[in-house]
């Protein structure tokens, strides 16, 4: 591998997640300030936990409007969604948050299926989703939406970096060490243990652009991961006070 | 507009900045988080009949983040295009006004978006702007002047219990109930009939109420639809110190707009709760015949409800109304799209005084649907909805009789 190869790859284990950490936070800092230095609301609504939680997940968690409006858009935001979750879940075991031993009780086989088996269909689901978003804004593009670059910006993002995460898991690893290998980002908080050692490129391709995506979040409508559940609380919350 | 090229002048992009400042915290937030699925899209009235991207919600939201990114978003301040241009106002104003205000975007939109109060908050800034339609802009010239949309005397207000059987109307200095019957009936002639029958009906059960009279100002909706909140201000000021003097403790109206106007932007504007309650005229319906105060023979003629959007989606009366047509009809018919789900009937957000072709498309599409489903008869609850619906039927020549759920009522009663 030549120098330059190498020394982008250390930076982006050894500092990248320094910058990344306060990037992300300086701009959900710009955020939350953009946001108290504009007026409050005039009509103070009532947070009523029951009917906030109702609606997150009526609306958050099962897409309950957009049943209503477009089934293959429900489907794509369904299956888009749920693989998220599979994915970040999956990603926990390598941050040592939770092991294979969860899936024992159902059997071996079983457990092994759900660590290495089924994150790859799930890798192909949230791919597949991601190209259906992507073609339909271009399709719907001037006619039934406007979209802002960092629409296009954010999903090409989150695109190519999930690429690039299949990709490592297609790619024969380098290596399988007798002991984890361990990628430490930063020490003690962040460390990567991996039972292979995987394809360098693909990995440092996958952690770059993890990190981009990560330090893009508050400045995009990815910042919806956030807000998203804010506002259909508010909205059931709004619907109680309102509804006879 | 003031103009200065494409660009506005200086001076007046300063007071962009500050009328753009005029969004909420939760208003920014939403704009932030638009995704700009087009979801919104699917279901909105104005949209569907055009087809045309300006008329889009999830458009109009675009369009809003980026005038408030020139003049807020410190990345767009510091390398992007800070002006606002005259053709920037004319598209905003041009969708903001391509809209009913029936808020179907804020039930389609998977963030529950607030969008009634965003488009309102949209229309304030193009008035702010300058860039608000002629015709609009007229209405409040005819409001300063004679305290209703229309243009007519005041003392015209009354005029309908001349054109109905009712021999009088009670205006008293003090009384329990008090009936607000609002611009849109009191000065049209397709709704006389509902005020009579709501007065009807208030005799009938033998309530103690009132009319305001000449004292009767508009709600102040719209004011508040055109961006005017000082006026929509005066209005609610003046109104709620009327009924408050009289003593009133029960106000009820039959127009979707003025309820929820008294509803929810009177404590907004004034700051407190008024010391009355608010009903709809079918809420009180459905109170008197559940409670046997009114006693009704159903008709066995199919009728069919439409919810207006201000009284069900914007104001949650949806049950009040069915309960109430179980007493009036043996056949009671649903649209598809109903309750909270309900399709606009065009008759809203001013869009007849912008564009009344589409408001007739809009109310042609509702009123095949009831020809389809074999309704004999077309009710609804709001004023602004019946003039919608009689001038669907005249314009574009449909079979169906349009009233209003009151005058279903009372004419089941007797009295027309």
């Amino acid at each position: 591998m030549n120098s330059i190869l190498t020394s982008i790859y250390a930076f982006s284990v050894q500092r990248l997640p320094y910058i990344t950490l306060i990037v992300t936070f300086m701009g959900v800092a710009l955020r939350v300030m953009r946001w108290r230095s504009s007026p409050p609301d005039p009509e103070k609504i009532k947070i009523d936990p029951v009917e906030s939680v109702k609606y997150v997940i009526l609306d958050v968690v099962l897409f309950r409007k957009t049943w209503k409006t477009d089934k293959a858009m429900w489907l794509a935001l369904f299956l888009f969604h749920g693989s998220v979750a599979g994915i970040v879940f999956g990603h926990l075991r390598g941050f040592h948050i939770w092991s294979i031993t969860l899936f024992e009780a159902f059997g071996h086989a079983f457990a092994e299926f759900m660590v290495h088996t089924l994150p790859i269909y799930v890798g192909y689901v949230f791919i597949i989703t991601q190209v259906y978003f992507l073609a339909r804004r271009v399709m719907l593009e001037n006619k039934q939406l406007t979209s802002m670059p960092n629409d296009y910006i954010a999903l090409v993002l989150l695109l190519m970096k999930s690429i690039a995460g299949q990709g490592m898991r297609l790619v024969a690893p380098e290596a399988v060490p007798t002991a984890l290998y361990s990628v430490v980002f930063i020490p003690r908080f962040v460390v990567l243990h991996l039972e292979t050692i995987p394809n360098s490129h693909w990995f440092h391709i996958h952690i770059i652009l993890t990190q981009l995506f990560i330090m893009y979040v508050p400045f995009s409508k990815f910042i919806h991961i956030i807000t998203g559940v804010i506002t259909p609380a508010i909205y059931g919350s709004r619907r109680k006070q309102i509804d006879r | 507009m003031a103009q200065g090229g494409s660009k506005l002048t200086a001076e007046f992009n300063e007071k962009a900045k500050a009328s753009l400042g005029k969004f909420t915290r939760r208003q920014v937030m939403e704009l932030d988080t638009c995704a700009h699925c087009g979801l919104c899209t699917d279901n909105c009235p104005a949209y569907n009949e055009s087809k045309d991207p300006l008329h889009a919600p999830g458009v109009r939201s675009a369009m809003a983040v980026k005038l408030y990114d020139r003049k807020y978003n410190f990345l767009t301040r510091l390398f992007g295009n800070t002006e606002i241009t005259v053709k920037d106002v004319e598209e905003l104003s041009e969708s903001a006004y391509h809209c009913t205000l029936c808020g179907r975007c804020m039930e389609s939109c998977p963030f529950g978006f607030q969008t009634h109060e965003l488009w309102t908050r949209v229309r304030e800034i193009v008035a702010d702007l300058d860039g608000t339609p002629v015709n609009v802009g007229r209405l409040a010239g005819m409001l300063e002047e004679n305290m209703n949309p229309y243009g007519l005397d005041p003392d015209e207000r009354l005029d309908w219990v001349d054109y109905t059987d009712l021999d009088e109307v009670p205006e008293k200095e003090e009384a329990e109930v008090a009936y607000f019957v609002g611009c849109t009936t009191a000065f049209k002639g397709a709704n006389h009939e509902v005020a009579f029958s709501i007065a009807s009906i208030l005799d009938e059960v033998g309530e103690d109420w009132t009319v305001l009279g000449e004292e009767e100002w508009c709600c102040g909706n719209p004011s508040l639809l055109s961006g005017d909140e000082h006026t929509a201000k005066e209005y609610a000021e003046h109104n709620v110190k009327e009924l408050e003097r009289r003593g009133v403790k029960k106000v009820i109206t039959g127009c979707a707009g003025c309820y929820r106007v008294f509803r929810f932007e009177y404590p907004k504007l004034l700051g407190r709760e008024p010391n009355f309650e608010t009903l709809h005229s079918v809420e009180y319906l459905r109170d008197v015949l559940v409670s046997g105060k009114l006693k009704l023979e159903a008709t066995d003629e199919k009728v069919i409800y439409h919810d207006p959007c201000e009284l069900s989606r914007l104001s949650g009366v949806i049950s009040a109304p069915r309960e109430a047509l179980k007493y009036l009809t043996n056949n009671p018919l649903e649209f598809e799209e109903k309750g909270i789900d309900v399709r606009c009937c065009g008759g809203g957000g001013l869009l007849q005084a912008v564009n009344n072709d589409m408001r007739l498309d809009i109310v042609s599409r509702r009123l095949e649907e009831a020809v389809e489903k074999g309704a004999d008869i077309l009710v609804s609850a709001c004023p602004a909805c019946k003039l919608a619906f009689t001038d669907g039927v005249r314009e574009r020549g449909f079979e169906i009789e349009v009233l209003d759920l009151l005058e279903l009522a009372a004419r089941q009663l007797g009295v027309f």
